[in-house]
């Protein structure tokens, strides 16, 4: 029995008019919708929570520093234990509404015990900056900077600062990978890789989507916040990596920007992960041996452990 | 929303175990009406074990039987005289194959262990009699012991770990009268069985016996609870919260009379995780699961 169905489209429904490729209204909304596709994401944020107490409890709290000036922009540091050790950033998602830092630790387990340090980023979201992504990619980026501008202050080395990132935190991130860097005066290779996971890199059929009602997208956040229009200015080598049980829209987005990247010339390797939904596929970043765990540790010449 | 779900509503029948009427327990031995994801998970654990062998290679084939099913997949740690994982996979007694987990093996390897995932046959191979199965599981381990040094393996460190019908299996291997096989009665260090079954009778009275055919022999024999005197290591029992509420139960009842028999015996409950996700755990050295597997092992 497949829970996940490959189309959410009950064939007794008529298709109303296209709205995006072979979608209708309904078809696009259900692809923004993770929950349509992913039956068990309550469960699986409950896993998560449950094992980023444990690997508090197991690494200690983390280092908070703050990276702006808003009570936001706040970030968790995981001691690698070392001095001069590759970091990693993390961007969390949650359809840019929810979720925070303190519920990613698990992430930086990982990490810590390979001899990296982890940093976890806070930002603000969509409803907190009235529907406007401005404000959560800008901290974003800044909290990149503040990284490889600090790697040294907390231990890390500036010349391999890497970053993860999921779903929404994806689409941010690879905004920041393909022109945050430039906005914010930092080396064209100031990250020397980034592991994105299940995002969105074109925002045109996520505003067409019911997404719209709480993201108050305009024509310049569409030109201004997609990833692969930006693509030009990327230099860091990226994996990226969907599931096969994540919705349609979610699949392709992950597949264009990944062919956008190569036609463009650029380092990009793509990961599909069979019978993976949009929050098991997270899971697997958080195990030495699961499929993004291994190869965001390979990526970073770090040996699982 | 839950996706995990047990029996609907509906006019109970005569109950035929504890609070259960025969649809109930059917269910109850049925993985998929808790656990509606199970074909993905599979996908998964294939998918991963086809990646782990492009890293670590293909594993040594060896033959610890006379049939051609006698077998086992050996993923050797680099340094000799190293411990031993021995891995029992499950699948309803009649499902999978050794090649299925090997997703397991590189936490294993790159800890310092060997890695052994077994073959041996199915029931509807053997006419629904789950004595060879158990005969099969007992000779492998002491095909092991006996020739650990040939491959590297310290024959003094053998843990083992199973799941679901394979630590029903487990069970039966951890109490073993070891006399017969050639091995020692403390052949085994240490067992992590998760998601498995230990006393077979409820497994009887449900629909199971369509195509295990049951008997009092087969029940009093391969019922581990009842054999816990032969019991000569520590235990990790384990069953996730979303586990059918006899597979729960087993687990519990099992860790129980390890207890009251005064063996060393750990309960872990994974919270939010259903019969094949507790599989999945096994493969990661910071999950409730993985970690125990390896401190058990003396590896974390």
């Amino acid at each position: 029995m497949n829970v996940r169905p490959d189309t959410t489209r009950d064939p007794s429904r008529p298709l109303g008019p296209l709205v995006w490729l072979d979608m209708d209204q309904q078809a696009l909304d259900d692809a923004y919708d993770q929950e349509v596709y992913a039956p068990n994401r309550e469960l699986v944020v409950a896993r998560r929570h449950a094992a980023s107490e444990r690997a508090r409890a197991r690494l200690g709290p983390p280092k908070r520093v703050a990276y702006g000036p808003s009570e936001h922009e706040g970030l968790d540091i995981f001691d690698g234990g070392t001095g001069g050790a590759p970091v990693n950033v993390f961007v969390h998602g949650g359809a840019w509404r929810r979720n925070r830092a303190a519920d990613y630790a698990l992430q930086a387990e990982v990490l810590v015990r390979a001899g990296a340090h982890s940093v976890i980023l806070d930002f603000i979201n969509v409803d907190q900056a009235g529907g406007d992504l401005f404000p959560m990619y800008e901290q974003v980026r800044r909290g990149l900077a503040w990284v490889w501008r600090n790697a040294k202050s907390f231990g890390g080395d500036p010349d391999r600062v890497y970053v993860s990132a999921h779903s929404s935190g994806s689409h941010l991130a690879g905004v920041a990978l393909t022109r945050g860097w430039q906005e914010e005066k930092l080396p064209r290779d100031a990250f020397k890789g980034a592991v994105l996971l299940s995002g969105m890199y074109d925002l045109h059929p996520v505003r067409l989507s019911k997404r719209s009602s709480y993201v108050k997208f305009t024509d310049a956040m569409v030109q201004e916040l997609s990833g692969q229009r930006h693509i030009a200015g990327l230099h860091t080598p990226l994996i990226l990596a969907h599931g096969t049980a994540e919705t349609p829209e979610f699949q392709r987005q992950t597949r264009d920007f990944a062919a956008a990247a190569t036609a463009a010339g650029k380092s990009a390797q793509l990961i599909v992960g069979a019978g993976y939904n949009h929050f098991e596929l997270l899971e697997t970043l958080a195990n030495p041996y699961g499929l993004l765990g291994r190869a965001m540790l390979e990526q970073m010449r770090l040996a699982p452990n | 929303m839950n996706v995990q779900q047990g029996t609907p509503q509906r006019a109970r029948g005569a109950l035929v175990w504890l609070d259960m009427d025969q649809r109930a327990l059917d269910d109850a031995y049925d993985q998929v009406v808790y656990a509606p994801n199970r074909d993905q998970v599979h996908k998964r654990n294939e998918f991963n074990s086809e990646r782990v062998r492009r890293r670590l290679g293909q594993p040594k084939r060896l033959a610890y039987g006379p049939t051609p099913v006698e077998q086992l997949d050996l993923f050797p740690t680099k340094q000799a005289g190293a411990p031993i994982n021995v891995f029992i996979h499950g699948g309803a007694w009649r499902q999978r194959w050794a090649k299925d987990y090997h997703f397991l093996a590189e936490m294993f390897v790159n800890a310092g262990a060997n890695f052994i995932a077994l073959d041996f046959i199915g029931v509807d191979k053997t006419g629904g009699d789950l004595l060879p199965m158990a005969d099969q599981v007992r000779r492998a381990v002491a095909w092991i012991y006996q020739n650990a040094k040939s491959f590297g393996g310290d024959p003094n460190r053998i843990y083992l770990s199973a799941h679901s019908s394979g630590a029903h299996l487990g069970g039966n291997v951890v109490t073993t009268d070891w006399k017969t096989y050639g091995a020692p009665n403390n052949v085994i260090k240490g067992a992590l069985l998760g998601s498995g079954i230990y006393d077979l009778k409820p497994v009887r009275l449900s629909k199971r016996s369509e195509y295990v055919k049951f008997t009092d022999e087969v029940e009093a024999k391969l019922s581990s609870q009842r054999h816990l005197d032969l019991l000569n290591c520590p235990l990790i029992v384990a069953h996730g919260t979303f586990e059918t509420p006899e597979f729960q139960r087993q687990a519990r009842d099992f860790a129980v009379a390890v207890k009251a028999a005064g063996k060393s015996v750990t309960l872990l409950v994974a919270e939010g995780y259903n019969h094949f996700e507790m599989c999945e755990m096994l493969g990661n050295p910071l999950s409730l699961i993985g970690s125990a597997a390896l401190e058990q092992m003396k590896l974390a």
